[in-house]
């Protein structure tokens, strides 16, 4: 049941969310060639964090919400097919953004598994935040209410990374890594059984 | 056993109801769900298929409560008038799917029906026309071997030739015992060919629900004056269109006096004329 899910949102994801993939590999690249760009190692992660966003609104051009209502699957399993693939994409993207930060680290002998801990926890706190707080309004509103919220949060995102970045708020990260990393997981879990909920009860 | 019932079934919406509706559909029957453009046909599917809550009263399907389990849709093909499948896979992706959703898929039988529909495996449904996305929604409703087919307004949008080998397809599911299908639609023709039961929905109401032969045996036309029309029973008159020729009224055969012609009626003219007297 979940595997057909799960293959259909595989499916739909390689065959519409390409250019953000074309557009992550660039990043990844500035940021590992680049010069004190660890920066832009979030701007991937967040990106395909938010490919269960986009997904959503493709169910909603297509047909498929509607549609898929009529599968022999609940709600509650439609809605984790969409929180799976935003992990495994995300996931994806999150280990290949560690390697990277690593690698980059030792090349420059400035590897220090403190420092490395708490720029972890900050990515995975800033992938996380976004399809947590976007796909409870998603699920409750549908994409095209959810539309403004979606640019609205990207918008916010970018801008607090960009101003914490600013000031050096990785240093400060350092006593607080796995309470950051604890509380980004149980977001993504409060979120997923948030639309849960609100999914159990739209009518579409 | 009864494939469908429905029991006094409410569901409101501002500035729509949908009033206690009763429908039965029994195994190996089909049943059309005749009405206008929001009479009601699309909200009823939609509670049968818990897409929408109800207000009031009871849905089994196959025996069991509709909202019981998401197994029972295991048993139940739809096609619902917007088909919904993801515009840029194709068949064989979207075959491949199904088949881990659905524990019965028929790999064999899909791909019987997408070669006897004239379907290409390997191009996008984003790129088919109206009918070949009807026909793939229809193809992937009959592939899991289900029971009961639901089906929204399968025939709306399509050429004639195309509507032809639909109601073929149908025709052949139902000649099963145990397969049953509810077909909404407002193009009544097609469910004259179709169905066995006619039910009558308007503005939220049903008004009846009857065996299709019955009907068309029970009622006819007449064409007289005025003054004609009300010697007859009131009570054997269920519509009436006047005109400066005459009146012309849908009567019921048994209320009409012998000698009086009564010309047959089509499902279409007793749908219209019932509908207007209900206005």
């Amino acid at each position: 049941m979940m595997k057909g899910l799960l293959l259909k949102e595989f499916y739909v994801a390689s065959r519409t969310c390409r250019s953000i993939l074309f557009v992550a590999v660039v990043f990844f690249a500035l940021s590992f060639f680049g010069r004190d760009s660890q920066f832009f190692f979030l701007y991937p992660l967040m990106m395909v964090s938010l490919f269960p966003v986009t997904l959503l609104s493709y169910d909603e051009r297509d047909g498929w919400d509607k549609y898929s209502l009529t599968l022999p699957c609940t709600r509650a399993q439609l809605v984790s097919a969409k929180y799976l693939i935003g992990l495994i994409f995300g996931g994806a993207v999150f280990l290949l953004a560690e390697l990277l930060l690593a690698v980059r680290l030792f090349l420059n002998g400035a590897f220090d598994a403190g420092a490395f801990l708490s720029l972890s926890s900050a990515l995975l706190l800033l992938g996380l935040l976004g399809p947590s707080l976007l796909m409870p309004f998603t699920f409750k509103f549908g994409s095209e209410k959810g539309r403004m919220a979606y640019y609205l949060v990207i918008v916010l995102l970018f801008a607090a990374i960009a101003l914490l970045a600013g000031m050096g708020f990785y240093t400060y990260l350092e006593k607080f890594s796995w309470l950051v990393i604890g509380a980004a997981v149980l977001l993504y879990l409060g979120s997923w059984r948030l639309s849960i909920f609100f999914y159990e009860k739209r009518e579409l | 056993m009864n494939a469908l019932e429905i029991r006094n079934l409410t569901k409101s919406y501002p500035g729509f109801r949908l009033e206690k509706l009763d429908l039965t559909l029994p195994s190996g029957c089909i049943l059309g769900l005749v009405g206008e453009n929001g009479a009601g046909k699309s909200t009823t599917i939609k509670l049968i298929l818990d897409m929408i809550r109800r207000d009031e009263g009871s849905i089994t399907l196959l025996g069991r409560d509709n909202r019981e389990d998401a197994v029972l849709r295991q048993e139940i093909g739809v096609v619902l008038d917007e088909v919904g499948l993801p515009a840029c896979l194709n068949p064989a992706q979207i075959g491949k799917l199904m088949a881990d959703i659905y524990s019965n898929w028929d790999p064999a039988l899909y791909s019987r029906c997408l070669r006897q529909l004239d379907l290409p495996a390997g191009k996008a449904f984003g790129t088919f026309s109206r009918g070949m996305k009807m026909k793939l929604g229809i193809a992937v409703a009959l592939a899991h071997r289900p029971r009961l087919l639901l089906l929204d307004e399968p025939t709306s949008g399509l050429d004639p030739v195309v509507r032809d080998e639909v109601v073929e397809l149908f025709s052949e599911f139902t000649r099963d015992e145990s397969h049953a299908v509810l077909i909404s639609s407002h193009i009544v023709s097609d469910l004259e060919k179709l169905c066995d039961y006619i039910a009558f929905l308007h503005k939220g109401r049903l008004m009846l629900c009857e065996e299709k032969d019955v009907l068309l045996e029970e009622y006819g036309l007449i064409q007289c004056s005025a003054k004609a029309l009300e010697e007859l029973d009131p009570a054997a008159i269920r519509g009436k269109k006047i005109s400066p020729y005459g009146v012309q009224a849908l009567v019921r055969r048994d209320g009409v006096p012998d000698g009086m012609p009564v010309s047959p009626v089509s499902l279409e003219e007793l749908f219209i004329f019932m509908a207007k007297e209900a206005v």
